[in-house]
Parts: structure tokens; C-alpha cells; sequence
């Protein structure tokens, strides 16, 4: 036994530390949230071995990757995360000569905020958070975030808000008129005082949404899409709102390291994951929109026409990326949310 | 001894706080165990009984792979730190008591400690500039890492076990002309064995279940099992997860009893 395992562990040890053969690409990505398909079908194109390493925290990740030899080519920060990426010198400007397939990067995907252009990262997948609202219980209108911010008499203490300080604080200042990550006390303290008269008329601060949304446990909740659209498929009863006054939106990006190692594959997979149909393969897996222009035509079904995955048009204009603030909005939101806990 | 010794059992609401404790702990944990059973896959409904997550788990190549990095840093890392805290164990009891002994404890058993948190990031840049000289990325640095915080978990039960073995054997081997090593190979080893197996086990335990320090120190496809359960936090858990914990907590359980089992005391 003893001897296997040595045995075992010398294979294993040698075998890693050949790590610079060729055909070898390292992706550093969040957890379950790689498509295995995806994948097979991109080692069979390119004859090429994808290793995939799970990080459960942007910071984690940004950690490990500073802290050097870390042996990653690609990651999958989320969109906050790409600027730090990019400040600290550790990730290269993108060769587009070698991306052709980065035309196909959606338009309103290409001059986002953190990366003006592309040239620095590309789409992975992106969502919304804004609120489920069982419509059997609440038959008014749920695009808004008057839903948990001032919530109509039917919902009373059947509202879920989840525990998550960034995404919960955008919605609120968006709706007390402010901007994501507003410095103003005057609106903060608006924020503060309508979150903390909203408080007691919720039933929770939970994260697990769809299994209470499906078995009607909570009549609304702030939700992310992804979770939404599984609620309905469960329980067609509930319908995913975007709120008028601003909704939140996220997005993960592949990055490439400075100090890539299997720089020509890495190049390789962002161009392969770039192609619609593959986009969609990510999507399919994931269960969130990827930012890929022309890959709806190759989503599954239930995804194609999902109100949560596609955004209505209409709505489209009140998304607002909620960043990772910083500073004096940063002191406010903590300081409202610890009180909210309280 | 006198049939009134204060007993924590005779107090009164013994059985009921008793009760309750062991509710708290072990509710959540049959639930997480029924869960893995069940059909569907919301964690609210119960769908009836089936084994389904467990093939899931198991057709998953994450999965596989990552069990195979867990044993086998779990099974090094025993190996290495059981044999060093019984060398230090015996180094530490078998003599007389010397200057500098407590800095010894304190030193073997830091990792009890200090906050794993610490040592992890503290591990992180070491092991990054080890790796930026040598340009080894292997499964070594985990092993060394997970050998190192897992010595004091199979330090304490060799020490036990050591002082609470009867000296008297030793001196009467020495007595018969055995040499040190005789001694050590005929009396004291085969009385200290239980010891260090209940040690190896408990050290493999300890390796199996650890996140944090794993977390920082894994190179890229050294996922384990409990690295690759925290990787699934931020989507909605499904229940292979489940199936996942169950069978850890089976493996811890099944080696906790042998620990228990070789630990007790001969009356």
C-alpha cells in the first residue's frame, strides 16, 4: 500500500513538473463553472491538455496569482478585479492578431468600463441581480426595487434579501437616486434610512433562493438571474424583475497573464471560446449570457427566450455594473449593512 | 477511592444538556447525509431515495482527480509527520527533563496555534519564491506543507502513549544486555505501536479535511476534495456535493473509531 502510494506520489511529482511540454494550458477559473464539453472539444481541436484549477474568491486568486510562480496562463476574474489585474502588472495586453474571432465580442460588451476596447480582457459570462417576485402573491409591477425597498402590503414579511453588501447596496442607492458607489452623505444616508424602514417587513438574509422560491417559503426575493430563471423552471409562478431605477450587472473576464507560459494556446482558447457556438456551450453549462454576439442561435432551449438570461430591451438601459467600491462609499455601505444586521 | 468523587453526570440537567449538544452537532450533519440520498435536486423537497448523486460524484473527472490528490497528500503526509513526531516524542520523553523543553512543545505544536490563515499565506510566498528558483510545481510543497501542520495531530497521542508506557520494561531490557536499538525494536516499539498508528490516523484526517492552507500552497490541478467542494460555493451546490461530504465524513468516521478503538485504555 505504502509502496503504491510512493510510487504513485513520484509519478505524479515527476509528471507535474514537466509541466512545460507542449501542448498544456493552465486555466485558473471559479469553481464549476467550466464546461467539460467545452473543454474535450478544445483539447481534441488543438491537441492541447487543459488543466483547470478552481478559485473560490477573487481574492484568493488575485492573491495567489501576486504572489508569482503560480504556473496559470488564463483567469476569470470578475469585471472590479480586471483593473487591479491590469494596475499591478500582472496580465499582458492582448495581441489581437491572434484573436479574430474578438469581432464577435457583443458591441455593448466591447467598451465596457474596465477595459475600454478589449484589449485587455475578453467576455466570459455575465448576469443581473434584481428580484424574483412570485406573481400568484404580488400581481403589480415587479421591475422595480420598490419590491424590498418599500414593499407592497402582499409581500410583508415574505421577502428574502441576500446577504450580499455590494450587490443589495447598488440596488438601494440606484432606488434612493444615487449611483453605484455614491460618496454622497446626503444620498447614503437616504439609503440608509430606507433599508433600515424596509428591514423589518423581510423574513430573511439568506443566500439559498430558488429551493424557498419554488416550495412559495418566499413570496420575493433579490436574486440573481441565473438563480431566478432556475426558480421559475421549478415554480412558473415566479417572474424575474429588472428594477427601473437601475439593476445591478456582473460580468467575469479571461485575462492573460504576463507570465503565461502556454501564451500561443492561450490565445488559442480565447479565440475558441469566442465563437458562438462554443459561447454557448459555456452558457449552456453555466446557465448565464456570455457576451458573445450571435451565440443565442446555438443556446439550449430553455435558455434561448428565458426573460432572465435575455433582457428585455426595454430594460437593457437601467443596468449598471456594480463594481467593487472603494474609500468613503466603501465606509458607508459598511456601515449601513452592518446596522442592517443588527 | 470514596463512592461520593464528584461525577459531571450525577449534575443535575446532565442528560438534557447532554441531549441538546449533541442534537446541535449532529443534526445538520444527518440532514447533509439524507440530502446525499435524495432524488431531486432542490434541497427543500424530498424526492424520494436514490443513489444518483453518488454516480454523478463519481463520473465527474474533478472529482476522481481530485480524490486522488487528497489521498495521496493525506497518506504522504502521515507517513512523514507520524514518523517525525515519534521521533520528537521520543526525544522528548524518553530523558530527563531539559532546559528549553516547553519552547519545544510550543514549537512542535505551533500549528495548533497559530491561525492556519497565517501559515497559509506565510506558505504562499515562501513556497512562490521556492518554485520561482527551482521551477518544480509538483505535488512536494503540499505534501511538505500538509506533513508540517499535520505533526503536532500525530505528536499528541505518540506522547500519550509514551508516558503513559511503564519505564520499568526499558530498564529491565537494558538490564538483559539488550543494546539501545534492541530495546527500542523489542519493547518500546511494539508497546508504542497503537500510539502511533491512532497518530498516522488522526494525521491523515487532519490532511484530508484541511481548505485553507491547501488553498493557498495547491499548484494548478491540485485541486482536493475539500478545495473542490469550496470551488462550488459561489453557484448554487448541487447535491453531489453532498455525496461528496458523506463520503469524507464515512472515511473520517471509519478512522476516528480505529483511533478510538486503539487509544482506549487496557483496564
Amino acid at each position: 500500500m505504502l509502496k503504491h502510494t510512493l510510487t504513485a506520489t513520484a509519478l505524479l511529482m515527476a509528471g507535474t513538473s514537466l509541466a512545460h511540454a507542449e501542448g498544456e494550458l493552465f486555466l485558473y477559473n471559479w469553481g464549476n463553472y467550466t464546461s467539460p464539453e467545452l473543454v474535450k472539444k478544445f483539447e481534441e481541436t488543438y491537441d492541447v491538455k487543459v488543466t483547470i484549477t478552481d478559485f473560490d474568491s477573487n481574492d484568493t486568486a488575485l492573491a495567489k496569482i501576486e504572489a508569482g510562480a503560480h504556473g496559470f496562463d488564463l483567469v476569470v476574474p470578475s469585471a472590479g478585479f480586471v483593473k487591479i489585474y491590469a494596475e499591478k502588472g500582472l496580465i499582458q495586453e492582448l495581441d489581437l492578431t491572434k484573436l479574430p474571432n474578438h469581432a464577435n465580442i457583443g458591441p455593448e460588451w466591447m467598451n465596457v468600463e474596465w477595459d475600454a476596447g478589449r484589449k485587455w480582457s475578453i467576455p466570459y459570462q455575465w448576469g443581473s441581480t434584481g428580484v424574483s417576485v412570485n406573481t400568484k402573491v404580488y400581481g403589480g409591477d415587479i421591475n422595480t426595487s420598490a419590491i424590498f425597498m418599500d414593499p407592497p402590503p402582499e409581500l410583508e414579511g415574505k421577502i428574502n434579501v441576500i446577504p450580499e453588501m455590494g450587490d443589495v447596496l447598488a440596488l438601494a442607492t440606484m432606488y434612493a437616486g444615487g449611483e453605484v458607489c455614491s460618496e454622497d452623505p446626503e444620498v447614503m444616508k437616504k439609503v440608509r434610512d430606507l433599508l433600515i424602514a424596509a428591514e423589518p417587513k423581510w423574513l430573511s438574509m439568506d443566500y439559498s433562493t430558488i429551493e424557498k422560491m419554488v416550495n412559495n417559503d418566499y413570496a420575493a426575493t433579490v436574486d440573481w438571474n441565473g438563480s431566478a430563471m432556475r426558480s421559475r423552471l421549478g415554480n412558473p409562478d415566479v417572474a424575474y424583475g429588472y428594477p427601473k431605477e437601475g439593476f445591478g450587472l456582473w460580468m467575469d473576464n479571461v485575462v492573460l497573464l504576463a507570465d503565461a507560459k502556454n501564451t500561443e494556446n492561450a490565445y488559442l482558447f480565447m479565440d475558441f471560446i469566442l465563437q458562438p457556438e462554443h459561447a454557448a456551450m459555456l452558457s449552456a453549462f453555466a446557465r448565464y449570457g456570455n457576451g458573445v454576439a450571435g451565440s443565442d442561435a446555438f443556446m439550449p432551449e430553455d435558455m434561448k427566450t428565458a426573460p432572465e438570461i435575455v433582457t428585455p430591451a426595454e430594460f437593457v438601459a437601467n443596468g449598471h455594473f456594480v463594481l467593487a467600491c472603494s474609500g468613503k462609499a466603501l465606509e458607508y455601505q459598511t456601515a449601513i449593512w452592518t446596522e442592517l444586521q443588527k | 477511592m470514596s463512592d461520593r468523587r464528584f461525577s459531571v453526570t450525577t449534575l443535575p440537567g446532565f442528560s438534557t444538556i447532554a441531549v441538546l449538544v449533541f442534537l446541535v452537532l449532529y443534526i445538520p450533519i444527518i440532514t447533509l447525509v439524507a440530502y446525499s440520498f435524495n432524488k431531486s435536486e432542490g434541497a427543500g423537497q424530498w424526492g424520494g431515495f436514490s443513489l444518483d448523486w453518488y454516480l454523478v460524484a463519481f463520473q465527474n473527472e474533478q472529482v476522481r482527480k481530485a480524490a486522488m490528490v487528497s489521498l495521496i497528500v493525506a497518506t504522504s503526509a502521515a507517513v512523514i509527520s507520524t514518523t517525525v513526531a515519534t521521533l520528537a516524542a521520543l526525544g522528548t520523553t524518553r530523558r530527563r527533563a531539559f532546559r528549553g523543553q516547553t519552547a519545544i512543545y510550543v514549537m512542535i505544536n505551533q500549528p495548533l496555534m497559530v491561525p492556519e490563515i497565517v501559515t497559509a499565506v506565510a506558505l504562499l510566498l515562501f513556497f512562490a519564491s521556492l518554485k520561482q528558483i527551482t521551477g518544480y510545481t509538483g505535488l512536494g510543497y503540499m505534501i511538505l506543507a500538509h506533513s508540517a501542520f499535520c505533526i503536532p495531530f500525530a505528536y499528541l497521542p505518540i506522547r500519550a502513549r509514551l508516558e503513559g508506557m511503564d519505564l520499568t520494561l526499558e530498564t529491565a531490557a537494558a538490564d538483559l544486555y539488550a543494546s539501545s536499538w534492541q530495546t527500542f525494536r523489542h519493547v518500546t516499539l511494539p508497546l508504542l505501536l497503537p500510539g502511533i498508528l491512532a497518530g498516522a490516523m488522526l494525521a491523515f484526517v487532519t490532511s484530508l479535511d484541511d481548505v485553507v492552507i491547501t488553498e493557498f500552497v495547491k499548484s494548478p490541478g491540485q485541486d482536493t476534495l475539500p478545495t473542490y467542494m469550496l470551488g462550488q460555493l459561489r453557484r448554487a451546490m448541487k447535491p453531489d456535493v453532498n455525496a461528496i461530504s458523506t463520503i469524507l465524513l464515512v472515511v473520517t468516521l471509519i478512522l476516528l473509531t480505529a483511533f478510538a478503538l486503539l487509544t482506549r485504555k487496557r483496564d
